[in-house]
């Protein structure tokens, strides 16, 4: 059951007589974390930053719970939406704590309830609240200060969250562990993320559903396996290939059943408790070493089971890899 | 250096008032100006152009001479502490203003976008983002501001504001490395503690700071609310021009009228300017009383052809009747001396060219090296009368009245302008030469002040009269020999020449 919470009318926006976005039509569904992905000038922080009418639109409507944005006062519409930004952009002159009270100050939440939010947040995504509470955003690391921007958006618990390019200035490492964060924090909260990102492989990662622009022109939404096994154009294959990784070693084992579909277990011989388990976020690095002692790989994500993969598909895959660069 | 402890010790009283005033001035300057810039670069942060248009007004307005700054005020709001403080207020504009306005706006766009997406509303991305961002330059530019009024409020003294400068006026004039050294000093710590203060301001809890800053500011309304008060009670202003004499005289004023009166209270204006600053001070109600020449009053401030060779009580005579018509001024019964312009020679250039009079000057025109001050060098009573009188043909350097003694001391110059009671004239064993054609008036000393002053305060013109016709030219001399030289206090030598001559009644 999908209940829309988003509703892009033919929205268009004109910066200087250049048209950034044109009409579009959009619906981003309750719960649901939507990805926008895209080179850089395809429009997607323009479309995100017209839902916290950062950015106003030229024509077209957008809706939230079937109400026009345009009618409500703009900072009672921003106080309900959580926001981060690819600069992080933390309150250099707080403390941890203080970016985090942020939004719930706002929202007159009572003192010892904010005190007790914060240290809990802290906790949950690694930080200990006693080392960390009281530090200034320049004693952080890129890594950390983005955490914070991500706890200071959600701390007030919105409904709705908008990420702009969080991560894209983050190394690799504290990527994955920032996109695994979302993830958790997606699910704990229960709410609505769009994230925009121009990495293909962040928004497989993330999206339950992604949308692909160009040009100010959103190309195709769907599934992540959707797009990947129906791509909608030329340019959205390309796209999608143009972001795997360099290092066939370093592609993740989800890929795979992502772009060749898993297994049909009727296939699959083995005793299926027998298999070894390997999360989709992991290489295939990590799948060659399983492999060179067992036939099958069971690939799970968050603990899910998603699928299974034989010595034969990953073979497949690495001959078309080839083919494909 | 022992010198300067000398003079530490024997003027604590007058460093601590001094300081004070000093201090008043600046921070009252300093507070005003940050009420002023600081919401006006906040106003113009969103509209570049109107920042643009007041960095360049406040730019221009730096460039002003603080000099030029404090005469241009004069006409407007008067002398005294209200335009100095004008003054270094506009001076501190700059400082803060460009601080305050640039530590905003460089605020890094992000953040701005994190405060609005936030949805915070104007004041609170102002108080809870901005401003704490924007601090340590705002301060920064409070130090510079401060550091600038603590240094330029030393000029406040030149139009009778007090403060430091008074020290360093007071330096110069009397050529007393001392009492300059002592004024330059107490204001270049004054400037590094504050600045100091300022600093702990940036590093303090917001709370410390808070108390701080109120309690700074009780004190400074407390002061200001006592001068109020205190103003109320009747009390009597009386300046004195530059120099020992007038400080010594108005020493004296003050002793007589409180020995008359117990109700009175006299405060002292000394070194307080020149002849016409005070007597626009006077028309304009900024002090009461102050000493004048009877020469003086008919050289340059009343209008009228002055008729050639009067005796002094002519003289008086006719002084008193101008000022009455032209200005409604009294001026008081004169004392014994004349303080008339002179000019001398050193005792040795004296018997050399066989000088007694002024006309002998003429033989020796060529090898005359004259340094003069810039008043009697540009009066008709002064050197231009002289040179026409004398038919004498001379270009005079201008000196500083202090200087130009040295300067003769250290024949550097041969011939100086000098008042028939200075006590150098003494001190350096100068020879006054003759007024052989009676072309200098009489100078003689009096006490002025507004008519309708004279009138309410009779027990104040009882006490002044009883100085007329006292102090002889060498008493004078003597006792500004004690004060220019031996470094005592005008109080006490004035005090010492009532007591000795029965003129302060009760007082032991």
């Amino acid at each position: 059951m999908t209940t829309p919470l988003i509703e892009f009318q033919h929205v268009d926006k004109v910066f200087n007589q250049q048209t950034a976005v044109s009409d579009l039509n959009l619906t981003i569904n309750q719960g649901e974390l939507f990805v926008l992905v895209g080179a850089s000038g395809s429009g997607k922080t323009t479309s995100l930053k017209m839902i916290n009418r950062l950015e106003p639109m030229t024509s077209g409507q957008i809706t939230i719970n079937d109400q026009d944005i345009t009618t409500l006062p703009v900072r009672q519409l921003r106080l309900e939406i959580g926001y981060v930004l690819q600069q992080i952009a933390l309150f250099p002159t707080m403390t941890v704590a203080q970016n985090i009270a942020v939004i719930p100050e706002m929202k007159q939440m009572p003192k010892a309830q904010i005190n007790k939010l914060t240290d809990e947040l802290l906790t949950e995504v690694g930080l200990d609240p006693a080392v960390y509470r009281d530090r200034k955003p320049s004693e952080l690391s890129g890594g950390e200060q983005q955490r914070i921007g991500i706890l200071r958006a959600v701390a007030a618990q919105p409904k709705l969250v908008l990420m702009d390019e969080p991560f894209s200035a983050l190394d690799p490492i504290s990527r994955q562990q920032l996109q695994d964060l979302v993830l958790r924090l997606h699910h704990r909260f229960n709410n609505t993320i769009v994230f925009v990102t121009h990495d293909m492989t962040e928004a497989l990662k993330l999206g339950d559903r992604i949308g692909i622009m160009r040009q100010g022109q959103l190309l195709q939404v769907d599934t992540p396996t959707a797009i990947a096994q129906h791509p909608v154009n030329d340019f959205v294959k390309e796209f999608f290939g143009a972001n795997r990784a360099k290092n066939v070693y370093d592609v993740y084992v989800g890929r795979i059943g992502l772009v060749l579909g898993y297994l049909d277990t009727t296939n699959v011989t083995a005793e299926l408790s027998q298999i070894p388990e390997i999360d989709g976020q992991a290489t295939l690095r990590a799948a060659f070493e399983i492999l060179a002692k067992q036939n099958y790989l069971a690939v799970t994500k968050e603990g899910v089971l998603q699928g299974y993969l034989d010595r034969q598909k990953i073979l497949d895959y690495l001959s078309r890899y080839t083919a494909e660069s | 250096m022992t010198n300067l402890i000398q003079v530490f010790i024997e003027r604590r009283g007058d460093l601590s008032v001094a300081l004070w005033q000093h201090l008043v001035i600046s921070i009252t300057a300093l507070v005003i100006a940050i009420i002023i810039a600081v919401p006006l670069a906040i106003w113009v942060v969103r509209r570049p152009k109107v920042a643009e248009f007041f960095l360049q007004v406040t730019s221009v307005l730096q460039t002003i001479p603080s000099l030029a700054l404090l005469g241009l005020l004069i006409p407007l709001v008067g002398i005294g502490t209200v335009p100095a403080i004008i003054a270094l207020i506009i001076y501190a504009l700059l400082p803060i203003f460009q601080n305050t306005y640039l530590g905003i706006s460089e605020i890094d766009s992000s953040i701005e976008e994190a405060a609005d997406a936030f949805g915070m509303s104007r004041m609170r991305k102002l108080f809870k983002v901005e401003l704490p961002i924007a601090l340590p330059q705002i301060i920064s530019g409070i130090r510079t501001a401060l550091v600038l009024i603590v240094g330029t409020a030393t000029l406040a003294a030149l139009i009778g504001a007090g403060g430091l400068g008074t020290f360093i006026l007071l330096g110069i004039d009397r050529n007393n490395t001392g009492l300059l050294l002592l004024g330059a000093i107490s204001s270049a710590l004054l400037a590094i503690i504050l600045s100091l203060i300022i600093r702990w301001f940036q590093t303090a809890k917001p709370k410390q700071a808070l108390i701080a800053l109120g309690v700074i500011l009780v004190a400074l309304g407390g002061s200001g609310a006592y001068s109020v008060y205190a103003n109320r009670t009747e009390t009597i202003t009386i300046a004195g021009k530059l120099g020992s004499e007038p400080d010594i005289l108005i020493n004296m004023y003050k002793d007589l009228i409180e020995a008359n009166d117990d109700h009175v209270k006299v405060t002292l204006k000394p070194n307080f300017g020149k002849t016409t600053f005070l007597f626009n001070a006077l028309k304009h109600d900024q002090i009461d009383i102050y000493p004048e020449f009877t020469g003086s009053v008919l050289e340059t401030l009343v209008k009228g052809k002055n008729p050639k060779g009067l005796t002094a009580d002519q003289t008086y005579a006719l002084a008193k009747k101008r000022l009455a018509t032209q200005a409604d001024l009294q001026l008081l019964k004169p004392m014994a001396y004349n303080n008339t312009y002179a000019l001398a020679v050193t005792k040795t250039f004296q018997q050399t060219h066989h000088l007694k009079t002024i006309s002998d000057l003429r033989q020796i025109e060529t090898e005359l090296n004259p340094g003069m001050t810039l008043e009697f060098i540009d009066r008709e009573d002064g050197l231009r009368g002289l040179k026409k009188a004398y038919d004498l043909d001379v270009t005079a350097k201008s000196m500083e009245p202090a200087l130009r003694y040295e300067a003769i001391h250290k024949d550097r110059v041969n011939l100086v302008d000098a008042y028939s009671t200075d006590s150098e004239l003494r001190q350096y064993q100068l020879a006054i030469l003759k007024d052989d054609q009676h072309f200098f008036p009489t100078y003689q000393g009096a006490p002025l002040m507004k008519a309708s002053f004279a009138k309410a305060h009779p027990k104040v013109v009882t006490a002044l009269n009883q100085l007329a016709g006292k102090i002889s030219e060498t008493d004078m001399q003597e006792m500004n020999y004690k004060v220019n030289v031996q470094h005592k206090s005008a109080a006490s030598v004035a005090r010492q020449y009532l007591v000795s001559h029965d003129l302060l009644k009760g007082v032991k």
